[in-house]
């Protein structure tokens, strides 16, 4: 395949094409200055930007932000060297105080776009079965247990969850032992085998029904 | 029809009524109008039809400040919408207390407060032949001065070459013209070719072979006086150079890396530069423009309609609409992935196919400027550190301090390095590169800025190209307009990572348009 044809199918699958517009934007975050640095990667009402690689935040949990947000200033995540995006990230959440983090937290929570088109090929059956160990965790729908600590996982974008799940597996992410909730994952992402089972349950987690996005 | 006063102007107003606009665009590249190098023409654009045609610029560099300045001559209702707070894109010099706006690492420039300490961090050189920006710099009044991009006074500098000793770059080039050259005459006088030279040409080759390397009679290089004085030459006699090891100078990398920087035409000297920073050519836009030049305004959406463009953006707390009949977007190509739009098919994959690059500069004020006292005056030393290359300044000279350029690497790996940093590692790092060049290099570092283009604000990278076979695609589309869209920015131009490619986009978008407008006219003429 050659570059342009590649360019194109990427493109197609990622649904950058002729995006549509969301119905009525009126009530879409206005994100303060020292916020706007996070739409400048992760897009306008942090949709994502795959050219930089930026995964699609919209409507994060704010407690999951939080901590995320900590982990990356503590250290915890983006510093592995062969984790070139987390360290990209990485410094972006060293700059910010505690109070700073709620807020973004707040303003990431409050951000809407299109759920993200799926980009990968996997098989959505054997991903059921994957799945049945993360689901005691993020819910049978994926929806989500902030009891447990665990983020919905249906709205992200697949080759972002995909990613996250090799950093896990790879030791790039949740190697802190300070970091209880990403060492237990890093864990659980051991029991994925190879790169194709990674793809089959990100498949089957991105196929789950979802309530469109409140808009 | 009296053809005789058949002025271009109007000839090409008829061709437009009759052809269209493309017909208008093609004729005057016969015709000769429209030159892509050499004297650039003032733009002479239709005056807008009636009034409040508003027009949205995305973007206040280069590019969207040139179409900001000619629209709002020829009577536009011009509003130009720039994310960052800072007006100039990647034309940014820093100076005492400016904003070094990176991602995560941001820092004021801690240069002494004095006007002759500054650094550009994006564009540092004109070349004679970018005659846009030239133009340009006339028309807006900004002062040029001449700038050293090459010295032979300069080093070559390899840690495996030479013990790691840095070497003039004037004897490396003397002696390597003197090796070729004897090479050269050996196999003329030995008729080493295919074709037997006449003995005319013969005669000639064995001269230019002599003069081109300063061989002696006997066609054997043993050295020039062109590699420089060892010693004396004033008051004692002078001693040259003996020629260096011929293998240990083919061992040095310095001839496949930039042997050849004063022939490329960039590069080229003489080479000009803005006197006093670089970002007086923004200066001298934002003079000469009335229009509303609106800062800390990030773009939400651009949406085309059949007579014009919708764009959604923030500002000051707000979101606001601008209905725009004409939409001229800077936008970096890899921003546009990540703002709603809806742009043809093609034009959004030739957006999205497009790569950009992360150059990455740094600028350190010096307490003193040694580099003098070593006879070196402007240019730059080359070397195979990390660092690539270290500029000294052709202003100020013989002033108590300096900014030299620190660093500057182009390749993705190379500005990753350095990315990983924190901008005070990078400044450690790149004063110790100094060093083995310059004895106490390190010493006399006392301020620094780090600019990786890949990370600053709103920028997330710099030059962009279409790779591979996407160009020959997509190219030629992106410099056409989708409905009443154009882009622009040094990402459509031949000459991207340049001013002058910003500037040509403009020009590009601005003849298509006026095209348009004057084939619009002509018809409701005739209707």
């Amino acid at each position: 395949m050659n570059m342009t044809t590649l360019a194109r199918a990427i493109l197609l699958t990622l649904g950058l094409l002729a995006q549509p517009v969301l119905a009525d934007d009126k009530d879409l975050p206005v994100p303060a200055d020292e916020f706007v640095y996070c739409t400048v990667c992760h897009g306008v009402q942090l949709m994502g930007n795959p050219i930089i690689e930026a995964p699609r935040l919209s409507e994060m949990e704010d407690w999951y932000v939080e901590r995320q947000m900590m982990a990356f200033k503590k250290g915890w995540r983006g510093t592995h060297e062969r984790d070139a995006n987390g360290i990209e990230m990485q410094p972006m959440a060293a700059a910010l105080d505690d109070r700073q983090i709620k807020e973004v937290a707040t303003f990431v929570s409050a951000t809407r776009s299109q759920i993200p088109p799926q980009t990968l090929v996997g098989d959505a059956a054997n991903g059921a079965l994957l799945y049945q160990s993360c689901a005691a965790c993020h819910g049978a729908t994926a929806e989500g247990n902030q009891s447990l600590g665990a983020p919905a996982l249906r709205r992200l974008n697949d080759w972002y969850l995909a990613r996250q799940l090799r950093n896990y597996r790879d030791g790039l992410r949740g190697k802190n032992s300070a970091d209880t909730y990403g060492v237990q994952m890093a864990a659980t992402a051991a029991l994925l085998r190879d790169d194709r089972a990674i793809r089959d349950v990100v498949k089957y987690i991105t196929n789950l029904p979802t309530e469109e996005s409140h808009r | 029809m009296d053809t005789n006063n058949l002025s271009r102007r109007r000839f090409l107003g008829l061709i437009g009524a009759a052809g269209g606009s493309t017909a208008v665009y093609q004729v005057s590249r016969a015709m000769g109008i429209m030159q892509d190098s050499g004297p650039v023409a003032m733009l002479d654009l239709q005056r807008a039809a009636g009034s409040g045609k508003k027009v949205a610029v995305l973007g206040a560099g280069i590019a969207g400040l040139t179409v900001a300045y000619e629209l709002e001559r020829a009577g536009y209702d011009v509003t130009v919408i720039e994310a960052s707070k800072r007006l100039g894109g990647r034309c940014l010099t820093l100076r005492h207390g400016d904003l070094v706006d990176e991602l995560g690492n941001g820092r004021i420039c801690n240069f002494d407060d004095d006007p002759e300490m500054f650094f550009n961090a994006g564009p540092a050189r004109i070349p004679g032949h970018h005659m846009r920006v030239l133009h340009y710099c006339r028309t807006l009044q900004v002062p040029l001065q001449v700038k050293a991009n090459f010295n032979r006074m300069a080093y070559v500098h390899e840690q495996e070459y030479n013990g790691g000793k840095p070497v003039r770059i004037g004897r490396y080039l003397a002696d390597s013209r003197g090796f070729l050259s004897e090479l050269l005459y050996k196999a003329v006088d030995k008729n080493a070719f295919d074709q037997p030279l006449s003995e005319e040409d013969k005669e000639r080759m064995l001269e230019f072979a002599t003069s081109f390397g300063d061989l002696n009679p006997n066609g054997i290089y043993k050295g020039t006086r062109r590699a420089g004085y060892k010693s004396g030459g004033f008051r004692t006699p002078a001693e040259y150079h003996s020629a260096m090891d011929f293998s240990e100078l083919l061992n040095s990398k310095y001839w496949r890396r930039v042997y050849w920087t004063s022939q490329n035409p960039d590069w080229s000297e003489p080479l000009m530069e803005a006197t006093g920073g670089m970002d007086n050519i923004i200066k001298g836009f934002v003079r000469n423009i009335r229009s509303p030049i609106l800062s800390n305004a990030q773009v939400q959406s651009v949406h085309k309609r059949q007579d014009g463009v919708d764009v959604v953006y923030n500002h000051k707390g707000e979101r606001r609409q601008l209905r725009a009949d004409w939409c001229f977007n800077s936008i970096p190509s890899h921003f546009m992935v990540g703002i709603p739009n809806n742009f043809s098919t093609d034009y959004a994959t030739g957006l999205a196919a497009m790569r950009h690059s992360n150059f990455f500069k740094i600028g350190l004020q010096m307490k003193e400027r040694f580099w003098e006292r070593e006879g070196i005056y402007g240019g730059g030393t080359d070397t195979d550190q990390m660092i690539n290359e270290i500029w000294y300044p052709s202003h100020g000279i013989h002033g108590k301090k300096g900014v030299v350029l620190g660093a500057y690497t182009f390749d993705p790996n190379q500005s990753g390095f350095f990315e990983r940093m924190t901008p005070e590692q990078r400044i450690q790092y790149a004063a110790k590169c100094g060093d083995n060049i310059h004895e106490g290099y390190s010493g006399y570092v006392e301020a620094g800025v780090t600019i990786p283009w890949g990370r600053m604000n709103h920028m997330m990278g710099c030059g962009s190209h279409l790779p591979g076979d996407a160009h020959d695609r997509y190219f030629k589309l992106l410099q056409k307009p989708d409905g009443h869209h154009y882009m622009i920015g040094d990402q459509i131009s031949y000459h991207s990572s340049w001013q002058e490619g910003a500037f040509a986009s403009a020009e590009n978008a601005l003849l298509d348009f006026d095209a348009r407008v004057r084939d619009d006219a002509a018809v409701s003429n005739l209707g």
